[in-house]
């Protein structure tokens, strides 16, 4: 028997999915250049390459390679996560479509060289009022345990 | 486009550092009435000014020029992050230029200490829950240095000798928030505390209040009142804004790409005609020491992949081909925002007055300012000798 899973809601809405499925990893939402191609995340009307205002929704890969990161020896702010207290990572990850995205890493300072394969995953921040868990994105290095 | 008939007039600054007990427009008012007393004029004769801020309530800045008199005057406020002092520099020198006003004021102030985070070595963002904002500026920055570490094998040593030089130089500079009682040593720099992955504390620039003013004139003006002081004037002020390229993250923007300093550099040395080897002294935005060792090749002191060659033979010390940050940078003299840019142009104003003392750049002609600001504009400014 198990118990129902909290619902999860995103800290800010349009930003990634947040699956029903909490083992099933989420989607950036970005968005597609119909005129040149360009990806972008996060989403935006204009094309910031040809100015074409006409771009497309599309969900990126979860997966992506380590551009560059660095590890934060200072509490996380906007994060009310002890855990965070001692310091966090900080990364830049490159998807497959072409973003950079810049986000947090899950992970402590050993655990990140540039150019691992990193995987976007969710992260409880807080409970909100309506007893919900509200998620935010973070990238961790593939194979790295929870 | 050059500037041409601009001279600076007069400059003034408080030291900057923490002043738990004085307003914003109390330390405006002391750096603007040093401004005047520089240049030897009444606030009357000020035909229009440009007040920058950061971290002030809107129409701050028309609040701190009524303390010096209230003529009627136009003010117009200024922001652009980290470089709001050298945009206000910018837009004054071509009011002059423009032949709108015959002289102009810029004058930048912050408390960057009360800046809702409550004090000394905290960041921005703070309690912002929010999806963007929430990494310290320490951190994009870091971000920077460990790709270069990574393609380019540069040392936490590098980094650490840069910060040490701006850190005594700091020691040489009266106004500096940082004046260390002895030689600041690689060493020392790279065992203070770890703020981001490879940059320590004393590779990062305090957290600091301040004001600086400099007043613009043509140069006929500055001919007539200061006949006997050397001219020192301003070439060329260029601003920029990013431009795309792949690779571009779009949220958490505080460092934006290199390109955009490369870029506005570029525009600069065109439109003056000025080459970065004919430069006697350069002062950027050295919030954390990894950013001025990319500006040695982003402003064109050395080809790519040679600042670290610069940095081993100290070539941007005193008596080096490149003085970099001879008033301590942001590193040591600080960076209160607002007025940052502002006294920059007072150190270059004194460098090519050689008025510098004891770290004056011998025979100092050509003065280069640097600042980027929220990771999405870089503005440059040239300076020379007449």
């Amino acid at each position: 028997m198990s118990e129902s899973p909290k619902v999860r809601v995103p800290i800010e809405p349009g930003f990634f999915t947040v699956p029903d499925d909490p083992s099933a990893p989420p989607r950036l939402l970005g968005s597609r250049c119909a005129a040149c191609s360009e990806v972008f995340f996060p989403r935006r009307h204009v094309c910031a390459n040809c100015l074409a205002q006409d771009t497309q929704d599309v969900e990126l890969s979860p997966r992506g390679t380590l551009y560059t990161w660095t590890y934060v020896h200072f509490p996380l702010f906007g994060s009310k996560r002890a855990d965070h207290a001692g310091g966090y990572g900080v990364g830049q990850i490159d998807l497959p479509e072409g973003p950079r995205v810049q986000a947090v890493l899950s992970g402590g300072p050993g655990d990140f060289r540039i150019g691992m394969e990193m995987e976007v995953e969710l992260e409880t921040l807080r409970e909100n009022k309506e007893g919900q868990d509200v998620v935010i994105h973070r990238f961790r290095p593939v194979g790295l345990p929870r | 486009m050059k500037l041409e008939n601009v001279a600076v007039l007069g400059i003034g600054m408080t030291r900057f550092g923490v002043y738990r007990d004085r307003s914003n427009l109390d330390l405006a008012r002391e750096a603007g009435l040093a401004a005047l007393r520089d240049a030897g004029i009444s606030f009357k004769d000020v035909g229009e000014a440009f007040v920058g801020y950061i971290g002030a309530q809107p129409m701050t800045g028309i609040r701190a020029m009524k303390e010096f008199g209230l003529t009627g005057l136009p003010v117009t406020h200024v922001e652009n992050a980290s470089a709001t002092g050298l945009v206000a520099f910018r837009d004054a020198a071509w009011a002059v230029a423009s032949g709108r006003c015959q002289v102009a004021m810029a004058l930048g102030f912050d408390k960057m200490t009360e800046m809702s985070m409550g004090g000394r070595g905290a960041g921005r963002g703070v309690g912002r829950d929010s999806i963007d904002s929430v990494i310290l500026p320490a951190a994009y920055f870091s971000l920077w240095a460990m790709r270069r570490m990574h393609e380019r094998g540069t040392k936490p040593e590098h980094f650490a000798a840069i910060a040490a030089k701006n850190w005594n130089f700091g020691a040489k500079n009266p106004f500096s928030d940082r004046q260390p009682d002895h030689e600041v040593t690689i060493e020392e720099v790279l065992a203070s505390r770890k703020i981001a992955e490879p940059v320590t504390a004393m590779m990062s620039c305090p957290v600091d209040d301040g004001a600086a003013c400099v007043i613009l004139a043509s140069q006929a003006f500055a001919r007539r009142l200061q006949p006997g002081r050397p001219l020192v004037a301003p070439v060329v002020s260029t601003l920029q804004s990013e431009s795309y390229a792949r690779g571009h993250t779009f949220m958490g923007p505080v460092v934006g790409p290199p390109s955009m300093t490369r870029d506005t550099a570029r525009q600069a040395y065109d439109e003056s005609g000025i080459d970065p080897k004919d430069v006697s002294v350069t002062l950027v935005h050295d919030a954390f020491a990894n950013e001025e060792l990319e500006y040695y090749e982003l402003l064109g002191f050395c080809r790519e992949g040679e600042a670290e060659k610069l940095v081993e033979e100290k070539q941007t010390h005193l008596g080096g081909r490149f003085p970099f940050s001879t008033d301590g940078g942001l590193i040591a003299r600080g960076h209160p925002g607002g007025p940052t840019g502002l006294a920059q142009i007072f150190e270059l104003t004194r460098q090519l007055r050689g008025e510098a003392g004891p770290r004056q750049v011998a025979n100092a002609r050509i003065g280069l300012a640097h600042l980027v600001g929220g990771g999405s504009v870089c503005t440059i400014s040239i300076l020379e000798r007449k």
